[in-house]
């Protein structure tokens, strides 16, 4: 399976970026520092379920 | 709508604190943040503080050298006061354990109930959040990625020094003072506000990949499926054996958006390199070379003034190895001037906070 992480780091940026455009690079900077570089992930990135994991963890804060 | 300034360098804390409370005046301040040398004891000192401003929310840590407008200092304490109109509200928790996996959610549970908002729901261009935490703790990373997990308010600030013994560290909360703890200020400032983080490097082309870390100790194992040491060596055109030479000089850097987020190597250890903070397995990191640390703070302070029209006082965060550099340099005296005619306090930092945990920076929370 592909593309999951990209799907997440998408989601995490939409939702708390909300409408505020500027928040976007400080929350791909919090992924970068993370060890999970946005810029590096596309639809045909593999799911790596320690990558998918950590993402997760993030989401479930902001619910 | 008063930002005011205040240092001394008096031999005991009674007369310091006398010095600053005449210096700040003891009326009308809301909030009073102080950095003190580790030469003063901490509980007296922080004590002593709150008893001098005992209408204001004080707090503060110790340092590895005090920073305030126009100067460097060695051996003294230097304070910021903020009336009403410049800080609206402030709100102080303390984690008291910082291996309480908890402690930030309780610390923001404080900050919820205070200002009636959720962390989450806080508008991050009306709120500003200021962390000090003891910098032998190596609990820097797990904090400010926590913050940064709960809230868009970014938090800014530093890890307390101790003039460079590496014995203790504490930071100060209304008149007391705690080690193994970190102190988070949430604040509604009156004026509008600004970042500064600046760390005077060029980005070099050279990348290493970590591809082997013991990441809980700060130890970076393998580079490029090479000893860590050997391929810093590599990409820097040195042998392995002068490799730590280059530490301070080429530090590797987490590249976000063109912008290096610095991990400082603090030392080799066998075939492999320990920093100064956290480097993840995965991390694509960059070499980078040191620039001019004058220019390149003078050209931070400037775009800063530019953005918020003037400067009306500064809270700054700055690297212990940057200030050795300085030292080494003979450019203290420089450093100091380029707050000469702005109000400023800071201190020598054993690490800072802006956005994650990150070396040979300097951090601000600049007031427009």
């Amino acid at each position: 399976m592909a593309g999951k992480i990209k799907q997440l780091i998408d989601s995490i940026i939409q939702q708390r970026t909300k409408d505020n455009p500027m928040m976007a690079g400080v929350i791909k900077t919090k992924l970068a520092l993370k060890g999970i570089d946005p810029s590096k992930f596309t639809a045909q990135s593999d799911d790596d379920p320690v990558v998918i994991g950590k993402l997760e963890a993030f989401l479930k804060e902001i619910k | 709508m008063k930002i005011s300034t205040a240092c001394s360098t008096k031999g005991n804390i009674t007369d310091i604190v006398k010095d600053i409370q005449d210096q700040l005046g003891n009326s009308g301040n809301k909030l009073v943040v102080f950095y003190a040398s580790p030469s003063y004891e901490p509980e007296a000192i922080s004590k002593a503080m709150q008893a001098a401003f005992q209408d204001a929310t004080v707090f503060g840590c110790t340092t590895a050298g005090e920073i305030t407008s126009g100067k460097m200092l060695k051996n003294s304490v230097v304070a910021m006061a903020f009336d009403a109109e410049a800080v609206k509200d402030v709100k102080i928790a303390v984690i008291e354990d910082l291996k309480d996996p908890n402690g930030v959610e309780k610390a923001f549970a404080t900050f919820e109930k205070h200002f009636g908002v959720p962390m989450l729901d806080m508008n991050p261009s009306r709120y500003v959040g200021i962390v000090l935490v003891d910098g032998l703790s190596g609990a820097e990373e797990n904090l400010i990625e926590k913050i940064g997990d709960q809230t868009d308010v970014l938090f800014v600030g530093g890890s307390a020094g101790d003039d460079l013994k590496f014995e203790g560290t504490s930071v100060f909360v209304e008149g007391k003072s705690y080690n193994n703890a970190a102190v988070l200020a949430l604040l509604k400032p009156g004026k509008k506000f600004t970042f500064v983080k600046t760390q005077s490097f060029s980005i070099l082309p050279e990348k290493l990949l970590v591809t082997k870390a013991d990441e809980e100790n700060r130890e970076v194992l393998e580079f490029n499926g090479k000893p860590a040491v050997v391929a810093y060596a590599e990409a820097l055109g040195v042998a392995p054996e002068n490799a730590d030479s280059r530490f301070m000089h080429n530090p590797v850097g987490l590249v976000v958006n063109d912008e290096p987020y610095v991990r400082s190597p603090q030392r080799v250890n066998g075939q492999s390199i320990k920093f100064y903070c956290s480097v993840k397995e995965g991390m694509e990191l960059s070499l980078l070379e040191s620039t001019d640390i004058i220019e390149g703070t003078k050209q931070a302070l400037n775009d800063a003034k530019a953005e918020l029209g003037s400067i009306s006082g500064v809270i700054a965060f700055n690297c212990i190895l940057r200030t050795l550099e300085l030292i080494q340099k003979q450019s203290t005296d420089d450093f100091g001037k380029l707050f000469a005619d702005i109000p400023a306090v800071g201190f020598s930092t054993y690490g800072e906070q802006y956005i994650g945990h990150i070396n040979q920076t300097a951090t601000m929370l600049v007031f427009a």
